[in-house]
């Protein structure tokens, strides 16, 4: 398989983030990794918050920072993934990230708050993502 | 002389009443342009909004959704009101017109004998409940002018979380609908619970051939939350490019009273002017015609 393609489409809340024709797609459900190629079967999966991997066309890399989000491969092949929020991982912006991390670490440090650690969760995400 | 003073203070006037037509005039152009960019807001979320509604009628054909706490219909005692003012002023009418459908939503829920709880956005709504003495349940600043998808979040969290604790029968969100740069409409949506008739019509995923991880009960607890999210941040998206619009049409009208304020003194104090002239020419004619005699 090597010619066969299918279309993706990355949809956050706040707008259209990524349209393209991918060859492999890879991405964090909740229930473990979980990865697509063209032809899989229908599905619904529930994406934990993570980073999802797209190979393009062309063979390149695309990874998306994903919150709370949802992948949708279609029976006519097409996938669709829907998050709260998704980034690119080249529109990230790091040092905001590292920095919002470090600010997060410190207010962790003296409580233990269900929705600091999920926030913590997300910007760790960026980091990893923006360093590449 | 009597007339140079008054011509003094015409000039003054003139002077303050065009600076004020400057800053109006700025406030005009960036409202303009900010509209622009609230409408492209509300028009790239759409599609998520859109998608998250196929999928979950896609999975409420073969599936009882009616059973999901954000669905059920209870007798109403508790109502929560959202509403959605902004934090700035000098927005023309927006604030008055959304606090009028507020407050009938408000008359309309406390006259058949329900509890109310008030949700606010924005300070200037705030502010006007504050000064009615009502006190409200939350309040969320700062948010209004560019809403991001994390506020509409914490706002749907902690309204649908009382709703399913049952402290809540009933949610409504009063926003400002954009129709269009020239009307906006202040309008209330009935936010919770979710409609059953929201989720008919789709077309049912063959559940032999899809596969659904977690199952399909548990992907719907996760996504009609997010449906409900993206109702919320459709509406604050919608408030702030009202706000917008509002703003500059205000503005605009302060631009052209300005205009025409300083255009009537200036032809006051040309008048003024004028007579002031005229009563020295007669005067100096005055006193040459009795140097002559």
């Amino acid at each position: 398989m090597t010619d066969a393609t299918m279309p993706l489409e990355v949809v956050s809340a706040e707008g259209h983030v990524l349209s393209a024709e991918i060859t492999e797609l890879y991405a964090r459900g909740v229930e473990g990794e979980i990865g697509i190629l063209p032809g899989h079967q229908p599905a619904v999966v529930a994406l934990d918050v993570g980073a999802v991997r797209a190979v393009l066309v062309d063979g390149s890399d695309q990874r998306i920072a994903v919150h709370r989000g949802v992948l949708f491969v279609g029976d006519d092949g097409r996938c669709i993934v829907l998050a709260d929020i998704a980034e690119l991982a080249s529109d990230i912006d790091l040092a905001r990230a590292k920095r919002q991390q470090r600010i997060l670490e410190e207010r962790l440090a003296n409580s233990s708050d269900a929705s600091l650690l999920a926030s913590l969760k997300k910007q760790q995400l960026r980091v990893d993502l923006g360093e590449g | 002389m009597p007339g140079s003073g008054q011509i003094r203070q015409l000039k003054r006037r003139i002077k303050s009443v065009r600076s004020t037509q400057k800053i109006t005039r700025a406030m005009e152009m960036i409202a303009a342009s900010r509209i622009l960019k609230a409408q492209a807001r509300v028009r790239s979320a759409r599609p998520y909004a859109e998608q998250i509604h196929e999928v979950i009628k896609g999975l409420a054909v073969s599936n009882e959704v009616r059973q999901h706490p954000l669905l059920q219909q209870r007798e109403v005692q508790r109502v929560a009101v959202l509403v959605n003012t902004s934090d700035r002023g000098l927005a023309g009418a927006y604030n008055a017109n959304i606090l009028k459908v507020a407050e009938r939503t408000l008359r309309e829920e406390e006259a058949a004998g329900r509890h109310v709880d008030l949700y606010v956005i924005g300070k200037k709504g705030a502010g006007y409940f504050a000064y009615r003495g009502r006190q409200a349940h939350r309040i969320w600043q700062g948010i209004s002018d560019t809403p991001a998808i994390e506020d509409a979040t914490e706002i749907a969290e902690e309204v649908m979380a009382r709703y399913t604790e049952t402290e809540l029968d009933r949610a409504w969100l009063v926003y400002t609908d954009f129709k269009s740069s020239l009307t906006q409409r202040p309008t209330r949506m009935e936010l919770l619970p979710v409609k059953p008739t929201e989720f008919e019509g789709g077309s049912e995923l063959p559940t032999a051939e899809f596969i659904f991880e977690p199952d399909q009960a548990e992907l719907l607890d996760l996504l009609i939350p997010r449906y409900v999210e993206a109702k919320v941040f459709h509406g604050l998206l919608e408030s702030a490019a009202s706000e917008h619009a509002s703003r500059q049409r205000a503005m605009k009208s302060a631009t052209d009273n300005a205009k025409e304020v300083a255009s009537n003194l200036s032809r006051i104090m040309n008048q003024a002017r004028q007579e002031q002239i005229t009563t020295e020419i007669s005067e100096i004619v005055g006193g040459a015609e009795a140097l002559n005699e």
